[in-house]
């Protein structure tokens, strides 16, 4: 008899269907991302050429773009400078420019790399201390004060932009590391205190109550017991914390400018000769959000209750 | 006889406080007090960029102003229409996504985890990207859609009919996994033994469907569009960098036209009574379709 009418078993052709669905759909999603970073190894003529070419030939200009800055110089100047030392001094004189400097983008770069792990190692800290007193504590008021942390969540970031601008502006935290890794860390918190306090609910009570009864008092029962038993979910919490700051822009365009600003808000703003200079821009995407994709794959199992504040575990 | 102090070191009640403590304190400082000063702030006419002029109280003038602003109303309906696309198409194609994947087919987890990609980028960084995508003379969107059917050049950013598409389109893109990854949750956590007890009695697939499945999965389904619904509604960074509003306010979000107030302009009082109104729309509605969302798990 077909079988095809149960839902726990569905029929082999009823798969086979839905693979190739499932298949065209990500081709499909893929594609922009995917053309982002074939562009970033196009040259500046081939990136703009119609129809879109698919098979091009590899260049490395969009990268060196990224990296430097560049001004254009009359053939006569080239001709009098000396060969150029470089693979790259030469991709640019190709283009009849010279090298002036090297571009904003590693600072912008290290800037994202600083206030992300700083961030993210605050609010993981704090969180784990407030989860874990969440956890296992009777806290007066436990539920209203986790919807209180939640909530914060839901402040529109402009909202808030404005008065925190202004107190930044009084106490000199504005365009600093130092406030932009408070701020993140604040956002931060609410995920990491409710994911958290999942992940230490779900290990038993019983461990670290033996380790009390052999002498230890709470806190290095916490420390060295507590904390090793939870560190897959204090490593998911913090890749969630690290990409969320990473990719934050509402605050970082408004709150930073010239020492703090982080990679989002500049990558937009590199610009070519005659408009944007897209294999540079390709180049900016792709080595910014390469990290966020190997996280997301090491994340792949915890997705799910990353992105529901841990509403839904699975 | 009771032992006040069983172990060593500070009573659980200190460390319980020790711990909450830094968080509370934080978010006090760096949430609540900025909220309360917005608010203050809203009764006022204060110009942050005019440092040294002492702003005066004016009442509710501020807010009166805003809901008499028809340009106001305008925003929101360009909020409204943004959130009621995105959220239909992502509830639709979510749930249809997380239906085919339930499937269990070799190899589904390494698709799920592929089409999970867009939603972790920075949305600012997409913005940018598919500008790139959209460009009337060299997109690739554009390519595409020319060569299934011959339109011509047709500029998605800067038509105002086609403007508001383009950001339901991308934000589609990017966020449909997101319900369907917490609706295929909700298809797994269906226990077995409901389709065994229909299967015998002889209940049909379509059937199995409507009473089983798609009872299990509208919590799930209604959970995450209330997810998004919140973020939409403060969508900001990504139609920022894609279309920055335009053209003329055809994108303008409220968001975005509050970003406008209170950072171009500099209309802090105004600007701060702007953000007081929405977030309270944003609590209310929250509130209630939270209360809908209860009763309809109870059911």
């Amino acid at each position: 008899m077909d079988t095809s009418r149960s839902y726990l078993e569905p029929s082999s052709f009823s798969k086979k269907i839905a693979a190739a669905i499932i298949i065209v759909y990500t081709v499909i999603t893929l594609i922009p991302i995917s053309w982002m970073v074939m562009t970033s190894f196009k040259n500046v003529d081939s990136a703009i050429s119609y129809p879109p070419e698919v098979l091009f030939e590899p260049s490395l200009e969009g990268y060196v773009n990224l990296f430097t800055n560049r001004s254009r110089q009359s053939a006569e100047y080239l001709d009098s400078l000396p060969a150029p030392d470089t693979w790259y001094e030469e991709l640019v004189r190709s283009r009849e420019m010279v090298i002036t400097g090297p571009s904003k983008f590693l600072g912008r770069y290290s800037n994202s790399m600083i206030i992300g792990f700083g961030s993210t190692f605050a609010s993981v800290f704090l969180g784990a201390l407030a989860a874990y007193a969440f956890s296992r504590f009777r806290v007066p008021l436990k539920d209203d004060l986790l919807f209180f942390i939640l909530s914060t969540r839901m402040f529109p970031p402009i909202a808030v932009a404005v008065p925190i601008f202004i107190m930044y502006r009084k106490i000199g935290l504005g365009d600093t590391h130092l406030g932009m890794i408070i701020l993140y860390t604040v956002v931060n918190l609410s995920l990491a205190v409710w994911l958290l306090k999942g992940f230490m609910d779900e290990i038993p009570k019983e461990y670290e109550e033996a380790a009390m009864i052999d002498g230890y008092s709470r806190l290095q029962a916490f420390f060295k017991v507590v904390l090793p038993q939870a560190m897959t979910g204090i490593a998911a919490t913090a890749i969630f914390c690290m990409i969320f700051s990473w990719n934050e822009y509402a605050f970082a365009v408004l709150l930073t400018q010239f020492n703090a600003q982080t990679a989002p808000p500049f990558i937009p703003t590199i610009i070519g000769e005659g408009g944007l200079d897209w294999p540079a821009i390709g180049a900016g995407t792709t080595l910014f959000l390469l990290p966020v994709m190997i996280f997301t794959i090491i994340l792949r199992k915890h997705l799910l209750r990353g992105i529901t504040f841990g509403a839904v575990r699975k | 006889m009771s032992v006040k102090k069983k172990f060593k070191g500070l009573s659980d009640k200190a460390v319980g406080w020790l711990f909450i403590g830094p968080t509370v304190l934080l978010l006090l400082a760096i949430n609540i007090y900025p909220l309360i000063y917005a608010i203050k702030m809203s009764f006022t006419n204060f110009y942050a960029n005019k440092i040294g002029r002492v702003p005066e109280f004016v009442g509710l003038k501020n807010y009166i102003k805003i809901l008499n602003k028809e340009a106001i109303w305008e925003k929101m309906q360009v909020t409204a229409s943004f959130m009621f696309w995105t959220l239909l198409l992502q509830a639709v194609i979510g749930l249809g996504l997380a239906l085919l994947l339930n499937k269990k087919f070799k190899g589904n987890e390494l698709l799920t985890t592929l089409i999970v990609l867009p939603m972790m980028l920075s949305p600012a960084v997409v913005g940018v990207f598919w500008t790139y995508l959209y460009n009337p003379q060299v997109g690739l969107f554009n390519y595409v859609v020319n060569f299934f059917y011959d339109f011509g050049s047709f500029d998605m950013i800067g038509s105002s009919i086609l403007a508001p598409w383009s950001i339901v389109i991308v934000d589609t893109w990017m966020w449909t996994p997101f319900t369907m990854l917490i609706c295929l949750a909700g298809l797994r956590s269906v226990p077995n033994y409901l389709y065994e007890a229909a299967e015998v009695d002889r209940a049909s697939k379509w059937q199995q469907f409507i009473y089983i499945t798609l009872p299990s999965v509208l919590p799930f389904l209604l959970l995450a569009l209330l997810f998004r619904g919140i973020e939409n509604f403060k969508m900001f960074d990504m139609v920022v960098e894609l279309t920055s509003g335009g053209p003329g306010s055809a994108t303008e979000l409220a968001s975005i036209n509050l970003k406008r107030e209170a950072f171009e302009k500099w209309k802090t009082g105004y600007s701060s009574a702007f953000a007081v109104i929405l977030f309270v729309t944003i609590f209310g509605f929250g509130n209630v379709y939270v209360k809908v969302m209860n009763k309809i798990k109870e059911r």
